[in-house]
């Protein structure tokens, strides 16, 4: 069946009114989540993923897929109106957005990144809908080497992007590898590190631990950074505004803005570690180079709001495609999503799409639907987040610890798993602080099991030579697009670093 | 408090790596790689790294400039959020819930009595409705035997 054939088939799937209701209660769930400070989309999937058990794989996954995609939209209310970013990708939009409310032109500031983001995203997703069939294509001649390699290959790009604390990085995410190796060994059927506990036989389970490092350790962090002390006292009255509409000029100034960014954006996604906040960064500083404005960045100027909303947006379509054609999550937020995916007996990889054509295509087409309905939702509903903006932390931060203790229980029903994501809560906090990685950990722990794995079967195929790993041209080419990634990485996450170095400086 | 909390990481990775190497076997009866083969890896790799952090922080040492409201905040919030999980073992899902909201909110928002009660009182019922009743969810049974 061709790609339009195959589209419409996922249509008729997502556009059915149970998996409409739930993509909507999706993308509500996750523009709730983007708006709350500090609590990004990672947290948000792994805190409401419990929620979705009871759920049929598809409206789940579809559900799921909003919430990630979602947040990216509603991360940005924040950043106009607070100027307090709702997570790390929405940090560039401060940059020209709280200036754009300041000058009293929040109400198009609000349109325009929404519309900015539909665009970043309905294009990521034109991308995903074109190139993933087609990187499926080509990861079905790996094996278990090629699979090896692209684990590292995911670490290493993520550790490469944390910068000055590689060090602890590299600690995090043999943690992680670690936690990972808890339970009976497949091969040999010999228990590891279980210590005749009959709870950690099948291992130690991966959502207690996300909700722990993202749920209660992000809160613990809030609380640390005194948010709970903060009140909504700055927050801008848009709706006090003689204009709520974007003008012309502003559509007309920014359409090139959002073509380039889309794609720059999209590119930046699918490299394994970047992700929408460097993708974000990278836009406001290409964008600010190459304005005729240059002068009215970081003062309000349109096209700077826009160049970030579309990047994220498109980078966040783009982090779908290594997860859904090779089953190798590139960030925390996929990594969550792998787990859901396995969860429900499925495994993404290059088979995936061939051998469940319905889920593949309904998440693909209900992205389309998706992003279509967070434009409305993001334009009409902005009385409602920001009444949402509004609640104190004070309030949220006890509900939230109930939200993760009952959504951990309902799991397994299992007391150990619950007091695990408490210690997983503590832990992530003092990570947080001390600059450990909770995001390198939680991809090592899910690619830690399928790495030693593939090592394993590797070395046994090979006869316990590493030479293995040179003679096939699939490894190689993997490990050429490694070694190119790790060069490149630190010049993009620098590029991002000028940009709020100079955004902060007020040049 | 970096520093203790890489000696706490380091002697978890020296205890990881020690049952790696003593418990567990690198080759198979069949020379194929065991189930230590990864372990000892991951061990030994984990206690470098630490260990070099841990230079590196040792290096570093500045004065601490922790705030200490900041840190009795923080606190405070995960004794609470302990003192959950000891009840919820105890009292059950619902009853537990609404103890420990409504101890948190009586200090971490402090003067607000009737706002406190209304959360108190509706949040548990909603997230009981929402887990036992639309999601048909496991709630923690309740250790003790209570008379609701």
């Amino acid at each position: 069946m061709d790609i339009f054939g195959d589209l419409m088939m996922g249509l008729s799937l997502a556009i059915s009114p149970i998996n409409m209701l739930y993509l909507l209660a999706g993308a509500m769930v996750g523009m709730v989540v983007g708006v709350i400070p500090g609590f990004g989309p990672s947290a948000g999937l792994a805190i409401l993923l419990p929620v979705t058990f009871g759920m049929d794989p598809v409206p789940a996954i579809m559900m799921l897929a909003a919430i990630y995609y979602g947040a990216m939209y509603g991360g940005t209310i924040t950043s106009i109106l607070l100027n307090t970013p709702g997570e790390s990708a929405t940090v560039a939009s401060t940059f020209d957005g709280f200036p754009l409310a300041k000058n009293g032109r929040a109400g198009p500031a609000l349109v325009m990144q929404a519309a900015a983001s539909f665009v970043g995203g309905t294009v990521g997703v034109v991308l995903i809908t074109i190139l993933a069939p087609m990187f499926a294509q080509v990861s079905r001649s790996f094996g278990p080497p090629e699979y090896f390699l692209l684990a590292v290959m995911g670490m290493l790009t993520l550790i490469v992007m944390i910068g000055q604390h590689w060090k602890l990085g590299v600690v995090s995410a043999l943690i992680g590898f670690a936690l990972g190796t808890v339970g009976v060994d497949l091969e040999t059927g010999q228990g590891r590190y279980t210590f005749g506990s009959a709870e950690l036989i099948g291992g130690i389970y991966f959502i207690p631990i996300a909700i722990g490092l993202f749920g209660l350790g992000e809160l613990f962090y809030a609380f640390y950074q005194g948010l709970h002390k903060t009140g909504t006292g700055g927050i801008v009255q848009y709706d006090k505004e003689e204009r709520f509409w974007p003008t012309r000029h502003d559509w007309i100034s920014t359409r090139m803005t959002m073509a380039r960014h889309s794609i720059l954006g999209f590119i930046v996604g699918v490299i394994p570690g970047a992700g929408a906040t460097i993708a974000s960064l990278m836009a406001y500083s290409t964008e600010r180079s190459i304005s005729k404005n240059k002068a009215n960045f970081g003062k309000g100027e349109m096209a700077g709001l826009v160049a970030p909303e579309t990047a994220n947006n498109a980078a966040s379509s783009g982090a779908m495609i290594p997860l859904l054609t090779l089953g190798i999550p590139g960030s925390a937020s996929t990594a969550v999503l792998l787990a859901a995916f396995l969860m429900w007996g499925l495994r993404p990889g290059p088979l995936f799409m061939e051998q469940n054509p319905e889920l593949a295509w309904g998440l693909i087409a209900s992205m389309y639907l998706g992003n279509m309905a967070l434009l409305a939702i993001s334009i009409f509903a902005i009385p409602l987040f920001v009444q949402m903006i509004k609640v104190p932390y004070r309030v949220l931060g006890p509900t939230i610890i109930v939200i993760c203790t009952l959504g951990t229980f309902s799991v397994h029903a299992s007391f150990v798993e619950t007091y695990l994501m408490f210690g997983a809560g503590i832990v992530g906090f003092f990570m947080r602080l001390y600059g450990f990685s909770p995001a390198a950990l939680v991809l090592a722990l899910v690619l830690g099991p399928l790495a030693e794995e593939a090592l394993r079967q590797t070395l046994t195929i090979s006869r316990g030579s590493f030479g293995i790993f040179v003679e096939r041209s699939a490894s190689l080419w993997i490990i050429a697009v490694t070694i190119g990634l790790l060069v490149l990485l630190p010049l993009l996450g620098r590029f991002g670093k000028k940009a709020e170095e100079a955004e902060k400086a007020g040049t | 408090m970096r520093i203790a909390f890489l000696i706490v990481v380091l002697a978890g990775a020296v205890f990881y790596s020690y049952i790696a190497f003593i418990d567990l076997n690198f080759l198979t009866r069949t020379g194929r790689l065991g189930p230590g083969f990864f372990p000892r890896i991951v061990g030994v790799a984990m206690v470098v790294f630490t260990f070099w952090a841990l230079v590196d922080a040792l290096r570093e040492r500045r004065a601490a400039q922790d705030d200490g409201s900041a840190w009795r905040d923080v606190v405070t919030l995960m004794a609470l959020a302990v003192g959950y999980a000891v009840l919820l073992r105890l009292l059950g899902g619902f009853p537990a819930t609404v103890v420990y909201l409504g101890l948190s909110l009586v200090i971490v928002n402090p003067g607000r009595h009737l706002q406190n009660a209304i959360l108190t009182a509706v949040i548990p019922t909603a997230i009981y409705l929402l887990f036992d009743r639309l999601l048909n969810a496991n709630m923690p049974p309740a250790l003790l035997d209570l008379p609701f």
